[in-house]
């Protein structure tokens, strides 16, 4: 089995699905992005093991890049998202470059103040964002004639940003950077003793993270054609996109999307009873994660099967 | 002179704003300093507090500021109970652990309040709400000044018990050395749990003091509350008790003349500003003598 067998068959059925149910490609959609914030958010939270808060900043600036230059300077969506996943890059550059010298929960309170303080700017800078009561778009170029605004054609974006994240993920397993960023989380000292710069790989981490979780913050602009501050900054969706890569188990491949998975569809079956109150969900289990498989869904069954293979190896 | 009064006045209602915020500081300082939890519930604490003198108010028509007889020993043994489940297990667990499970703590609060109360804002009206008291040239709000006065009483409190009492210095030890403590005989899981029981009362005290002066929405105003508290423990340096009531009332202060001298819409970006400021440049606080990097 190669290591993109999963990957492969993750994309099958991706392809296939809205063939099979063309009624869900909302939730769909809302689940494949959540997968990547996840992983995106993984990067940096679980393999680089620098926990964030504030991921709400990354999706945030995506969906507003692309709004704003659709909107006030009809720039062309695909330069409206590179521009967002630099932006993105530059910003977790600067951010980390601050705030590295703090180590474990000193540096996950400090990505919750950045995080606000951009959500202030986009409340209250009416000229640029459009102030509290949001922005709309309402007209997007088409680019290669395909028309944005279709739910399908959204779908299959979300998909091609999901499998690109997680190709990414993948290479991290085995490579290089990966085992840098591992053996920065386990250990900066040791790290550093065997010749790796921690700050330069964390700060690498964080910019790939933002970046990636930019892409997917432009994709969530368009599919939602309007964007109110007070959703697309809040504290709540920084807590969900790293409570659904905790919950699925972090610095594993498939960890975050199962976590996504989980989340979405209980979400999904619990809104009629829950309404507003949907975050109930993620915490309990959350609690539930921390108390019994601190390792996360995934990273528990990774462990026992680890654990098994070894223990059948000895026997024979 | 006109310009000196208002600078005054200011200053008074920025203190007495400070004053509540220290005592919720104080509960998470607390908290932090002895179990090494950073406490991502805690301004859910404070909305039980804010919700609770409600239902005291409807059931029984009680004054708020006697409904703290009823709450503050209830809220105590809730805080027993939830550090029994929540945390006691996660004793040895990294921090990054028990500061999840805070936060699944605060989304599980919140959401349950949001599910028996509804979204929409409660307040509750006491017929002296608008009653003022002028001190020479200043004019202070009587329910600010009854804040003040429990506020005192509750910090001496704490202050006589964290000083004078055998428990008390049972609670000091175990935050200098947990290990130190439990091999003098001091049973360091049951000082965890008094703490964060008192962590609770503080800040249900602030919550039943503040609920006559604003709007409360369960899940919005929980994490507004445990952000500023974690500004005004940074602010005084984490797990420095008595900086905490530094910091809170530096950033009451802090609050009000940056609304009322810069712009009234940043009102909640210069407490964040200033957070971000000492955590980078003087992580031990601004009160605080040691000089070891977190």
């Amino acid at each position: 089995m190669s290591k993109f067998t999963g990957l492969a068959i993750f994309l099958a059925v991706g392809i296939l699905f809205p063939l099979l149910l063309p009624g869900y490609l909302s939730l769909a959609i809302t689940l494949l992005l959540f997968a990547s914030w996840a992983s995106a958010w993984d990067v940096l939270g679980g393999w680089a093991g620098q926990s964030s808060l504030g991921h709400a900043a990354f999706v945030g600036l995506g969906a507003y890049t692309i709004a704003l230059s659709a909107t006030r300077f009809d720039l062309a969506p695909w330069w409206a998202v590179l521009i967002g996943m630099g932006l993105a890059a530059a910003l977790a550059w600067a951010w980390g470059s601050l705030t590295f010298g703090l180590r474990g929960p000193y540096f996950t309170l400090s990505t919750i103040a950045v995080a606000e303080i951009l959500r202030l700017i986009a409340i209250n800078e009416r000229w640029l964002t459009g102030g509290a009561q949001g922005i709309f778009i309402f007209s997007l170029r088409e680019p290669f004639g395909l028309d944005l605004f279709d739910r399908q054609t959204q779908y299959y974006l979300a998909l091609a940003y999901t499998v690109i994240v997680i190709r990414i993920i993948i290479g991290f397993a085995k490579g290089k950077f990966g085992y840098q960023m591992r053996a920065v989380r386990e250990d900066e000292a040791s790290a550093q003793a065997a010749g790796i710069n921690p700050t330069r790989v964390k700060l690498q981490a964080f910019m790939i993270s933002g970046a990636l979780t930019a892409l997917g913050g432009a994709i969530y602009g368009v599919f939602l054609s309007f964007l109110e501050p007070h959703d697309i900054f809040f504290l709540p969706l920084s807590v969900q996109i790293a409570l659904t890569a905790i919950i699925g188990g972090r610095g594993t491949i498939w960890g975050p999307t199962i976590g996504a998975v989980l989340l979405v569809f209980s979400a999904e079956l619990f809104r009629n009873i829950f309404a507003q109150a949907n975050l109930l969900i993620y915490g309990v289990l959350i609690l539930v994660v921390i108390l019994f498989m601190p390792r996360g869904l995934m990273g528990q069954l990774e462990h026992r099967i680890i654990r098994r293979r070894y223990a059948r190896s000895t026997r024979s | 002179m006109d310009i000196l009064t208002t600078i005054i006045q200011n200053l008074a209602n920025g203190l007495l704003i400070g004053g509540v915020y220290a005592l919720i500081g104080v509960g998470l300082s607390l908290i932090f300093g002895v179990m090494r939890v950073i406490n991502f519930a805690h301004g859910d604490f404070v909305v039980i507090g804010m919700y609770s003198a409600l239902v005291i108010y409807r059931q029984l028509s009680l004054d708020p500021y006697l409904s703290l007889l009823i709450a503050l020993p209830l809220g105590f043994l809730l805080g027993l109970v939830l550090e029994r489940i929540i945390l006691s297990p996660l004793v040895d667990a990294p921090e990054d652990s028990t500061l999840l499970a805070t936060l699944g703590l605060a989304l599980i609060l919140q959401n349950t309040l949001l599910l028996i109360f509804g979204a929409e804002p409660n307040s509750l009206y006491v017929s002296y709400a608008t009653a003022t008291i002028k001190l020479g040239p200043i004019t202070l709000s009587l329910i600010q000044l009854i804040a003040g006065a429990v506020i005192l009483v509750v910090i001496i409190g704490l202050y006589l018990f964290l000083t004078r009492s055998e428990a008390g210095k049972a609670v000091r030890a175990t935050a200098q050395n947990r290990l130190g403590a439990e091999l003098i005989g001091i049973n360091t899981l049951a000082i965890h749990s008094l703490v964060f029981g008192f962590g609770m009362v503080l800040a249900i005290a602030a919550g039943i003091i503040l609920i006559p002066q604003l709007f409360a929405t369960p899940a919005i105003t929980g994490p507004v509350f445990t952000l500023k508290a974690f500004v005004v423990t940074v602010l005084g340096g984490l797990g420095n008790i008595w900086g905490a009531i530094g910091g809170g009332l530096l950033l009451g202060v802090v609050e009000v003349l940056g609304a009322s001298y810069i712009s009234n819409s940043y009102r909640d970006a210069y407490g964040l500003v200033a957070f971000l400021l000492v955590l980078l440049l003087r992580p031990e606080g601004l009160f605080g003598k040691t000089v070891k990097r977190v």
